[in-house]
């Protein structure tokens, strides 16, 4: 293997000393899990903590104490710990040097990188400054791995540090937010499921079995804006990821129904599934029986596939791009068709199994548009689009005002006694985060208050089903039961009684309007395609459409 | 639908201004834009033509999958190694990279002429999807981002109604000498029509087939998408001509069928 010669990677590497890194021989992981790169002004940082890290008894599990080293990493405070390598400003990296005050004092920092210790993704800061950092990640999960054991979770003060492994990538999260180990895992997930959705489990598997130092980055290049996007929802607008539901536009049910009606019946080759969003929201979707029949789709996946048609990258023009649905199956892509109807925020998703079907995907989306203008449908989704006050209009949501129970600030609602049949469609709904939550610190606070709740509803050990929390700006409620799970946050003000009237008028306004916050009554299929001539030698070609 | 007639796809690697460069020609400004994912599909009528150009995305994720050890590919290997140490690794393009260019009548291969990476990547990467397109298809070389170099256009030259772009960065940015000469951008182009195994005589010369644009400036933008169109024209005739084009005539089943069964009721 002549590894050596890549032009691409930034400096050659060995592929026996990379192996290595398993080990937690001091040698190795200087060979290996630091490797490459010019004069590091981090290095002498690395040799300490390495040190630091062999000086731990072994049999110390990590998960009871934090090792001193990470902590003084993290902590501000302890930056008269930095070592010899003195003032590391002038390496030039900016924004991502472990260092640096600003980079240090951001909440919650994501990290992704390969078995090898090589960057693939950092949330905040340039990868290039922090492959020392990367380095002691990695050697902790050596480390850790040596014992025959899997790191989970290191608490340090006020700070978590969580790792996930997946394959041949690490993920890791360090937060001080108050949002759990569990919380913080399902984050990772997250966003290793949308690497995957790029690339696929089995050909990432691939390629680090090919050569281990690859750099994932030339790959990923682009979405890493996605992945952004995705966790910064989680402090700006929080639900999807914490209810692992999504979000619905509000809609009149009959409209609903005919739409879906109506993706049921615009089907084309090879057509998986169709789906009607808005600003990240679903109007409808339908799966198409031949294609899903026994595997019905995966809210995360959904909610994945709604998270990526709001890239701004769909705005113009017809998009046709692979994509892989990580719960569906992860080895394989299916092709997305994605367009954006009447230069309206309305998207259409249609999602199929073959590579070559866009124009067919491009005809089916044309009745698609024909049958929403029959239907009037496009002025009602205008209307529901321009209903929020937001700026952006994105949001196609309704105002607490709504309600009509004064006090109430913002709530999330999911419901839990939806039918059987649709539980394949865990859905939430939440109004418009209005003031006093325009700024984004007071929306991170809130955001925090929830995950702080969610947290304690659903602790392992001691569950709860009712909190009452008042907290110093505002008062929430969080209430889960066997018909829904709820959380509300009201004014400062409330009394005990009063918040009880809320909730009562919140669960009654809900009720009454379920029809239109929720799909109800989720399309089930399309209708096979009638397998024109012209198209049979391709569906052979997938092998999906063929039977009868 | 209006049904194209002829096809044109933009190649090259990321960040180079492919979007943009489509942006500043079909919309008439320029604007940051965000990375493309896969490929995105307009038509544009010209005369009475209906062209569909493909913008597609630098990424190797979004055009490529595989990977694996390439032994050999022909005459390209020895063009590469003969620029400068290669690897022997590759990626593999199959699946939607060579899709977009199924039956193309023109290829756009872009590159930043202040990269110079940018233009090896074009015959490393992407030469190899073009395999799929027409046996006469067009090549035009397209280096962008003149503006940023010294020796580009000045701002004066600005050129359609955009205004400068919000980061400014032609400005303030120090101009740095350029890392591609025109003449390198030759080179390729005489390297691909050997690829291509065609004679020089039966395609057009070099030097109409290079361009310097900025997207920015919207400095031979027009000339570019302009000076193209109108040498596709020729091959469209040339495939009507033919006969069925290579590429799969959805039109020819599409009405009947769909028609009868009442989607639009």
């Amino acid at each position: 293997m002549e590894a050596g010669g890549d032009t691409a990677a930034p400096a050659p590497e060995d592929a026996e000393d990379l192996e290595d890194t398993r080990f937690p021989s001091k040698e190795a992981r200087n060979g290996g899990g630091v490797h490459e790169d010019p004069p590091d002004p981090g290095d002498g940082s690395l040799e300490k903590t390495e040190s630091d890290t062999e000086d731990q008894p072994p049999g110390l599990l990590p998960q009871s104490e934090a090792p001193s080293c990470t902590y003084g990493l993290w902590d501000p405070a302890a930056s008269e710990n930095s070592p010899p390598g003195g003032p590391e400003s002038g390496s030039g990296s900016q924004g991502g040097d472990p260092s640096d005050e600003d980079w240090r004092s951001k909440r919650k920092h994501v990290f992704v990188l390969s078995e090898a210790g090589k960057p693939i993704y950092s949330r905040y800061g340039s990868v290039e400054a922090l492959s020392t950092t990367m380095g002691v990640m990695t050697a902790l999960v050596s480390f850790v791995q040596s014992a025959g054991d899997a790191i989970r979770a290191i608490y340090a003060e006020d700070h978590k540090l969580v790792f996930l492994q997946q394959g041949p990538l690490l993920l890791v999260a360090v937060s001080r937010t108050p949002q759990s180990a569990a919380q913080l895992r399902g984050e990772l997930l997250a966003v290793h499921a949308q690497i995957v959705s790029t690339l696929t489990r089995a050909s990432v598997a691939r390629i680090f079995a090919r050569k281990q130092n690859y750099d994932l980055r030339r790959l990923l290049a682009g979405s890493e804006r996605t992945l952004d996007r995705l966790l910064d929802s989680v402090e700006r607008d929080p639900g999807a990821l914490l209810l692992g539901a999504v979000r619905c536009v509000p809609l009149a049910r009959p409209l609903r129904d005919a739409l879906g009606a109506l993706l049921r019946r615009c089907t084309a080759p090879g057509l998986a599934l169709s789906v009607l969003a808005v600003g990240g929201r679903l109007v409808t979707a339908a799966q198409e029986r031949t294609v899903l029949a026994e595997c019905r789709l995966d809210p995360a996946d959904l909610q994945l596939l709604l998270d990526w048609v709001g890239a701004p990258a769909f705005a113009a023009g017809e998009a046709w791009a692979p994509v892989c649905l990580p719960r569906f199956n992860p080895d394989g892509f299916f092709y997305a068709y994605v367009a954006r109807l009447d230069a309206m925020p309305v998207c259409l998703l249609l999602l199929g199994t073959d590579p070559e079907a866009f124009h067919d995907m491009a005809t089916c989306r044309r009745l698609v548009e024909d049958g929403m203008h029959t239907l009037g449908a496009m002025r009602a989704l205008r209307e529901a689009a321009s209903f929020s006050n937001a700026p952006s209009a994105s949001a196609s949501a309704y105002s607490v005002q709504a309600v009509g129970a004064p006090g109430l600030r913002h709530f999330l609602y999911k419901p839990l006694d939806i039918p059987d049949h649709h539980r394949q469609l865990p859905q939430f709904t939440s109004p418009e985060l209005e003031a006093p939550y325009s700024r984004e610190e007071e929306r991170q606070r809130l955001s925090d208050l929830y995950h702080r709740l969610h947290a304690r509803l659903h602790n392992t050990s001691r569950p709860l089903r009712l909190i009452y929390h008042v907290a110093e700006k505002e008062t929430l409620l969080a209430w889960v039961t066997s018909k829904f799970e709820l959380y509300t946050c009201l004014s400062p003000l409330v009394t005990k009684a009063g918040a009880i009237l809320v909730v009562t008028k919140l669960l009654r306004w809900v009720k009454k309007e379920e029809d239109r916050l929720f799909i109800r009554y989720p399309p089930k299929y399309s209708t096979p395609p009638a397998a024109p001539a012209a198209s049979a030698d391709q569906a052979s070609h997938n092998g999906l459409l063929s039977g009868p | 639908m209006r049904k194209p007639d002829g096809k044109i796809v933009l190649l090259g690697d990321m960040n180079v201004g492919k979007t943009s460069l489509l942006q500043r020609y079909m919309e008439r400004r320029f604007t940051d834009t965000v990375s493309t994912v896969g490929g995105a599909f307009y038509l544009k009528q010209w005369r009475s033509y209906n062209i569909s150009i493909w913008d597609t995305a630098g990424t190797h994720a979004a055009v490529c999958r595989g990977y694996r050890l390439l032994t050999s590919w022909g005459s390209l290997i020895s063009c590469v190694d003969a620029l400068g140490p290669a690897s022997r690794w590759r990626e593999q393009f199959h699946g939607l990279g060579s899709m977009y260019c199924r039956g193309a009548a023109a290829v756009i291969l872009t590159y930043d002429v202040n990269h110079t990476q940018s233009l090896l990547e074009l015959e490393d990467r992407f030469l190899g999807l073009t395999d799929t397109a027409r046996a006469d298809c067009l090549f035009a070389i397209v280096g962008n981002k003149v503006d940023l170099s010294e020796d580009g256009p000045g701002e004066s030259r600005q050129e359609g109604g955009g205004g400068p772009g919000p980061a400014g960065s032609g400005c303030a940015a120090p101009r740095l000498p350029r890392q591609v000469q025109p003449e390198d951008a030759v080179a390729l182009y005489k390297k691909i029509i050997k690829y291509k195994m065609l004679d020089e005589k039966d395609v057009p010369a070099a030097e109409q087939m290079c361009f310097e644009t900025s997207a920015k400036t919207g400095h031979n933008v027009d000339l570019l998408f302009e000076t193209l169109f109108d040498m596709v024209v020729p091959v469209i005739l040339r495939q009507r001509a033919q006969g069925p084009p290579q590429t799969v005539d959805i039109a020819s089943y599409r009405p009947p069928a769909r028609t009868k069964s009442g989607c639009c009721a």
